[in-house]
């Protein structure tokens, strides 16, 4: 279960090694561990200037992609975990736990408590999941409140020492690294037995509980006969419980109007102490019928002292909230497009903000532009080939808005302009074998946000809050829908589909 | 040296980080250690930087002090400067205690003999303890995070040398009930448990014994160091609940315990998992992998104590502790899963693998989990990816790859949807949307994507990994593999460049699809007109499909080619594709091609290499030039096809010296007449073929001698004798040099020095024609009186063995015999070409040792030969 070796490294495109070992820590007992254990097999853990080297060229992050290159390119190079084996002097280096995430890699080699040839299956290491589990601590540490480069400096300077408490030999005893932080400063003299061990002490002051509820809503709309359009909304609820006492009980309802949409796949936060077997076999895979369980969701748990994320869940709402189409056609040097927007009559018509995005892939800056809009404004980034058009807080009364108009576009550069895998032309390909004219397969996106109100009608009720703890506790409750993913394809052209679309 | 300053230190850590090895090397190297230890006592640095020094130490032991005396002396001097520490708070303490444990273990010094080891191990044990440990430890404050640093400490000693702490149990499991943190106590004992398990049934200690012992027998007195003496020479693996690593490992540990030892460790492991919900998802995790493996070796254990708190662990999609539930139901099975509950798991784990709220490598983590998915009644092969079988088309839905998603995510799940279609071969064929119709969506949207120009490599090679993903798993299914091959053709025809992804998809999957898929590149290519911008990629590609027996419409495309081919490299790959041509022996059209490339090709070199390549099919045999063009077995190393080229070259059309692949020797003569031939016997020692072996004397004895051809020699397999004629100038013994030149079973030619072949001088005698019955005396008498005056005349004594004369004659001289009166006299005739004689009179004597020979020769120069020969007559007898 433990780690061999940890790394940060920051990708850095463009430079000459394309990245730099911003942090690492070496774990010596497990080290010796591994000797024995792999036996023959064994391969010592690199030092970093190699590994660098051998992970990014493994993660395809090194900037030498033109040419193929055998160790890296083959088709039987495959992989589908985000487990490597790294080729270091003649050896490989495996497992290699790593991925990248907003600019750094996150590395880690976890101990395999037997030997490696032949090799054991992923499954049957411990340390793959404390691995994954300690980049992800770091990883939130490092993002959680981070803004800026200077903050993320002082929050790697700040890593050897949590590292030093949450991990002292490799074996991860928290992923919680702000946990260790706080734990030294609560550290009493008085502390109780029975206290957990995620709880870094006990909270003093006025008892209040806050829950919020944000639904992203995603959606693929292609307006075509063949292909149905899929939605989706994902629901988190987020937790800050300030209360008196080692083990407070808290029991959140979450609660439905009669007519809304089922939770599913719940998955809930380790400190729930007990769940229904409802809540825990209501999934997507069974769709949708009357006999669904809907609620009212209960969640009994003793509280963590920070936020956390009590639960996540899916639903099938009857419908999207926004309903659209997209065309686009290429006639001679201009692109004519018409975009057309409803909001369904069941949704609050009250946005926080609400706006297209329409890019275009693939081509050069926008050079010219005449169009119209019903309603709202658009504005052009003709350099990002990229067109907004900004609804604002309300749709009108008709509810129904469109917008058309033509575009041309200028020499395409290959460096600045926007290139898209998905968005590509020629769809058609394969079945009309006329390759090298374009078509098209653009979408546009759609990016809104409503206070107060989710897609599902899922709320938390203040009264049914339950809270086993001295004092009567302030409870406020917050509700929040946003979009995420939420794309209309072009229907003049073909679109990438997925399996759910193909669906009668 | 006095001691660094911060800034010194932070300098020097940083040479030291930035790569050890090259810093160790240096001057500054050999010192660190020493400076390091004696810089933490310095009252100049703050304790910041004492701090940095310590985790040096914490993760380079082995270098700092790299054998076990100084890793000892350094572990020593660690625990005196916590000592010397004042009694007010320092953020030394637990470093210190940290970098003691790892000093140790890792230096290989923990052991009852190392003095560090007997000072540390008390101490962890009385700070675990929450005891008062005396000598100013700190103020009381730090006692409760230095509690939790003992415990991880002796866990982590515990892990290096299991069964070191075997003897506290009793002392640990008291601790957990009173006042203990709660975390590092749980698993500090769970860890001791399990390895106690497993080395207890070699030390024969009993387990009750051993869980009941009191808080007393630790105390003060020495440690007992015999649990880990024992388990030391076994670091067992803990990963061994999974049933595939369960055979070799786990048959260590089926114990039988006796029932109050059961009801001990029953309520042992009842107390850990009663209070794990106070530790963290990780910390819990840990607990469940310790215990499952700690009861998994114990016969009739039922594991329903961990029912409980399966539910709570279901329903959250914590990575660690949804992977230790998977640990638990492979360690157990239906003893803990029942068949509805392995349901549940799995549609917990479909879920997870594609929750939206979940990150990727989740996902993909999950996703493996399921094709590994430990089922109660497994059906496929162990060991191989499968879909569980309660995995049905309709719980994957969600798990669709579609184009949309992260290249990982999409092979990683189209891996998923051929494994389902593979199954789904007979069922439901014809209908729209099944998995085979998205499958083959899928890849066209794959295909369309690599298609694009100056798109990036990365969607080209994704696209040949699902290609090869689906080729390997659904080689039998031709209404896959047929629009694949469809796809890949019309990808090559739009995108020429990406030749190389082509020859390495071919050189990869199976006869299903390299063969029609070679068939159709080969057409789709030579098809084009020679003059293509992408005319580099179309030969590089041809290197590759272009059938072995040169068809006319790849003739032409090559000679059209030529024309365009402007530069060296494109010259060179030109004439790769014609090698393979030549490789398979040519064609007719071949030789004409190569004579014009051998004209018309700008470059010298290309033109050098058609002129040789023509050479080559004019002189050499079809198998021959196969070998020769061939890949090359030297130098693998080399990277210039050039220079492997020639070397191949070399190595086929060289005659290459060899170590003898067969043995000769001189075989019994048959001295018939009238020519002089030697008989050799051989002996092969590996398979030979074409054998030529030459032979040569020395001085000129002999007239040259002719070669001695063999067709084919095997080891093992009896081989005639070979007949060598002699021609001697002069009766005279000599040594024959040998040499062999033959053709190995790969048709490369060799040749190889044989030891020297020795002719010795009875290897010369011919026999004189019989003359007419009864003229023998007077022919003999004729000779006899020939010899003199121009000869020479000798008496020598010829020894006699125990056999006397008349053995003597039979063994050695039978052919030779003219006149015979056994068993007293003999008169012998030898001939001796080219026109010498050797004439014997043998009377036996009176007394036994020895008979005295009378001796004539025509040639004098056969006589002191003649003697040496009757004088070594007995010897050899």
């Amino acid at each position: 279960m433990a780690q061999r070796a940890v790394w940060l490294i920051r990708h850095e495109p463009g430079t000459p090694l394309c990245g730099t070992v911003r942090f690492s820590r070496r774990y010596p007992t497990v080290e010796n561990r591994a000797k024995v254990f792999n036996g023959a097999s064994y391969v010592p853990i690199p030092e970093d200037g190699p590994f660098l080297k051998a992970l990014l060229f493994e993660l395809r992050l090194l900037d030498d992609d033109k040419d193929f290159m055998e160790c890296r390119d083959s088709c039987t190079h495959i992989n589908k975990t985000s487990i490597y084996g790294l080729s270091i002097g003649n050896e490989e280096l495996w497992p290699v736990v790593a991925f990248l995430k907003n600019g750094m890699v996150y590395a880690s080699v976890p101990l395999v408590e037997q030997t490696l040839s032949p090799r054991p299956s992923l499954i049957s290491i411990s340390g793959i999941s404390q691995g994954l589990e300690l980049l992800f601590g770091i990883q939130d540490f490092l993002y959680s409140s981070q803004k800026n480069d200077t903050e993320l400096n002082t929050k790697l300077s700040q890593l050897p020492n949590l590292l030093l408490q949450t991990c002292p030999f490799g074996t991860l005893l928290d992923t919680n690294l702000q946990n260790s932080v706080d734990n030294n400063n609560f550290a009493s003299v008085s502390q109780p037995q029975k206290q957990p061990a995620w709880k870094a002490g006990t909270y003093k002051g006025k008892p209040q509980v806050s829950i919020s509820i944000t639904e992203k809503v995603k959606s693929m709309q292609y307006d075509k006969q063949d292909i149905a359009d899929t939605w989706q909304v994902v629901g988190a609820v987020t937790c800050k419980c300030d209360l008196e006492g080692i083990m407070p009980n808290v029991t959140i309802s979450l609660s439905l109007p009669t007519n809304g949409s089922p939770l599913q796949d719940i998955l809930v936060h380790p400190c729930v102490t007990s769940l229904d077997s409802a809540i825990l076999t209501s999934s997507s895979i069974d769709g949708v019928d009357d006999s669904a369980f809907s609620g009212p969701y209960k969640f009994p748990f003793s509280p963590p002292l920070e936020s956390f994320s009590l639960c996540y869940y899916t639903s099938q709402v009857p419908v999207p909230p926004i309903l659209g189409f997209y065309q686009m056609k290429e006639e001679e040097v201009q692109l004519k497009i018409k975009v057309n927007l409803k909001l369904h009559e069941s949704v609050k018509n009250n946005f926080e903000f609400c706006e297209a995005h329409i890019p275009f892939y693939n081509r050069g800056p926008i050079t010219q532009l005449e169009y119209k809009v019903s309603f709202g404004q658009l504005e052009v980034f003709r350099e990002k080939s990229l067109l907004i058009w900004i609804i604002g807080q309300k749709f009108p009364k008709s509810m129904e808005i469109s917008l058309s108009g033509t575009v041309t576009f200028g020499a395409k550069s290959h460096d600045k302009q926007p290139f898209d895998q998905i968005c590509i032309g020629d769809t058609a390909y394969v079945k009309k074998k006329n390759v090298g004219s374009y078509h098209i397969a653009y979408s546009s996106e759609l990016h809104f946000s409503i206070l107060d109100y989710t897609l599902t009608g899922c709320y938390a009720d203040q009264h049914s809050v339950q809270v086993f703890a001295s004092g009567k506790p302030k409870i406020s409750a917050h509700r929040k829908l946003v979009s995420s993913d939420y794309y209309i394809w072009n229907s003049k052209a073909p679109a990438p589909v997925t399996y759910g679309s193909l669906l009668p | 040296m006095g001691p660094l300053s911060r800034e010194a230190w932070a300098q020097r850590l940083g040479a030291f980080r930035a790569s050890p090895s090259a810093f160790m090397a240096g001057a500054d190297g050999e010192d660190l250690g020493r400076d390091l230890l004696s810089d933490l006592r310095s009252e100049k640095l703050s304790e910041q930087t004492k701090v940095s020094l310590l985790a040096l130490s914490l993760e380079y032991p082995a270098q700092l002090w790299p054998d076990v005396p100084a890793a000892e002396a350094a572990a020593t001097s660690l625990l005196d400067t916590m000592v010397l520490l004042p009694p007010r708070p320092s953020a030394l303490r637990r470093p210190l205690l940290l970098a003691a444990t790892t000093v140790l273990a890792s230096g290989g010094v923990l052991g009852p003999t190392s003095g560090a080891s007997c000072r540390l191990l008390p101490l962890l044990l009385g700070l675990a303890s929450g005891g008062d440990v005396g000598r100013g430890f700190g103020p009381i404050s730090e006692q409760r995070p230095l509690q939790a640093t003992a415990c991880e400490c002796l866990r982590e000693l515990e892990s290096c040398k299991p069964g070191l702490l075997g003897g506290i149990l009793g002392l640990l499991r008291s601790l957990l009930g009173q006042e203990g943190p709660i975390q590092p106590l749980s698993l500090l004992l769970a860890l001791a448990l399990r390895n106690t398990l497993v080395v207890q049934p070699r030390s024969g200690a009993s387990l009750q014994g051993l869980l009941m012992a009191g808080v007393s027998s630790t105390g003060s007195g020495p440690w007992d160091w015999t649990l880990a003496e024992k388990g030391h020479s076994h670091l067992q693996p803990q990963a061994p609940c999974w049933p595939a690593a369960e055979e070799g490992a786990c048959a260590l540990a089926v114990l039988e315990p006796s029932p109050e030892e059961v009801r001990e460790l029953r309520a042992a492991v009842a107390q850990l998992l009663d209070t794990s919900y106070l530790l963290t998802p990780v910390a819990q995790a840990q607990l469940l992998w310790l215990l499952g493996w700690a009861l998994r070796g114990l016969r009739g254990q039922t594991p329903a104590l961990f029912k409980p708190q399966l539910v709570r662990l279901l329903g959250t999609a914590q990575l660690t502790l949804l992977h230790a539930v998977l640990a638990l139901k492979a360690a157990f099975g239906e003893a803990l899963f029942t068949a509805q509950d392995e349901a549940l798991l799995l549609r917990r784990l479909t879920l997870a693998a594609q929750h939206p709220a979940l990150p990727l490598p989740t996902h993909l983590f999950y996703l493996h989990c399921l094709l590994s998915f430990p089922e109660n009644c497994p059906l496929g092969p162990e060991g191989e990816e499968a879909a569980p079988l309660l995995l049905g088309p309709q719980l994957c839905r969600g798990l669709m790859p579609s184009l949309l998603h992260d290249p990982m995510v999409l092979l990683s799940r189209l891996h998923l949807l051929c494994l389902l279609c593979a199954e789904d071969e007979e069922e439901e064929k014809g209908q729209v949307q099944n998995p085979q119709w998205y499958l083959e969506e899928l890849l066209a949207g794959l295909q369309q994507r690599a298609a694009l120009d100056g798109g990036p490599r990365v969607l080209a090679t994704l696209c040949f990994q699902a290609s090869y993903l689906v080729a390997s798993c659904l080689a039998r299914q031709p209404m896959i593999l047929t629009p694949l091959i469809q796809g890949l053709t019309q990808l090559y025809r739009a995108r020429p460049v990406l030749a190389p992804h082509f020859v390495d998809l071919l050189d990869r999957v199976g006869p299903e699809l390299e063969e029609p898929l070679r068939v159709v590149l080969q057409q789709e290519v030579v098809s084009r007109p020679g003059r293509d911008e992408a005319l580099r990629w179309h030969l590089q590609m041809l290197a590759k499909v272009a059938e072995r027996d040169a068809q006319s419409a790849t003739l032409s495309f090559l000679q059209a080619a030529a024309a365009h081919c402007a530069n060296w490299g494109l010259q060179q790959t030109l004439l790769r594709v014609c090698r393979v041509l030549l490789r398979g022996g040519g064609g007719p059209g071949l030789a004409d091609l190569l004579q014009v490339l051998a004209r018309q090709l700008e470059d010298p070199d290309g033109r050098d290499h058609a002129r040789l390549y023509y050479i080559l099919l004019a002189h050499l045999a079809g198998p021959k030039l196969g070998v020769a063009l061939g890949p090359s077995l030297a130098a693998p190393a080399l990277t210039s096809s050039l220079v492997a080229e020639n070397q191949s070259f070399a190595a086929a059309l060289i005659v290459q010296e060899a170590p003898a692949p067969i043995r000769l020797s001189v075989g019994p003569q048959k001295a018939t007449g009238p020519l002089l031939v030697l008989q050799l016997q051989v002996e092969a020692l590996e398979p030979v073929y074409s054998l030529e072996l030459r032979f040569r004397v020395e001085g000129q004895l002999y007239a040259p001698l002719e070669a001695v051809h063999v067709p084919c020699l095997c080891p093992g397999r009896p081989a005639h004798p070979l007949f060598l004629p002699l021609q001697p100038r002069r009766p005279a013994p000599a040594q024959l040099e040998v040499r062999a030149l033959y053709t190995t079973p790969t048709g490369i030619t060799c040749h190889a020095h044989l030891p020297p072949l020795p002719v010795n001088f009875a290897d010369l005698f011919l026999p004189f024609p019989q003359p007419p019955e009864g003229a023998q005396p007077g022919f003999f008498e004729g000779l006899w009186d020939s010899c003199l005056p121009k000869g020479a005349e000798s008496r020598v004594w010829c020894p006699l063995g125990p056999q006397g004369l008349e053995a003597l004659v039979s063994r050695h001289l039978e052919p030779f015999v003219m006149v015979a009166q056994p068993p007293t006299s003999y008169h012998i005739a030898i001939r001796l070409p080219p026109n010498s004689m050797l004439l014997l009179r043998l009377q036996a004597a009176q007394v036994d040792d020895g008979v005295p020979v009378a001796l004539r020769t025509n040639d004098w120069a056969v006589l002191p030969l003649a003697g040496d020969y009757l004088r070594g007559l007995s010897v050899t007898e």
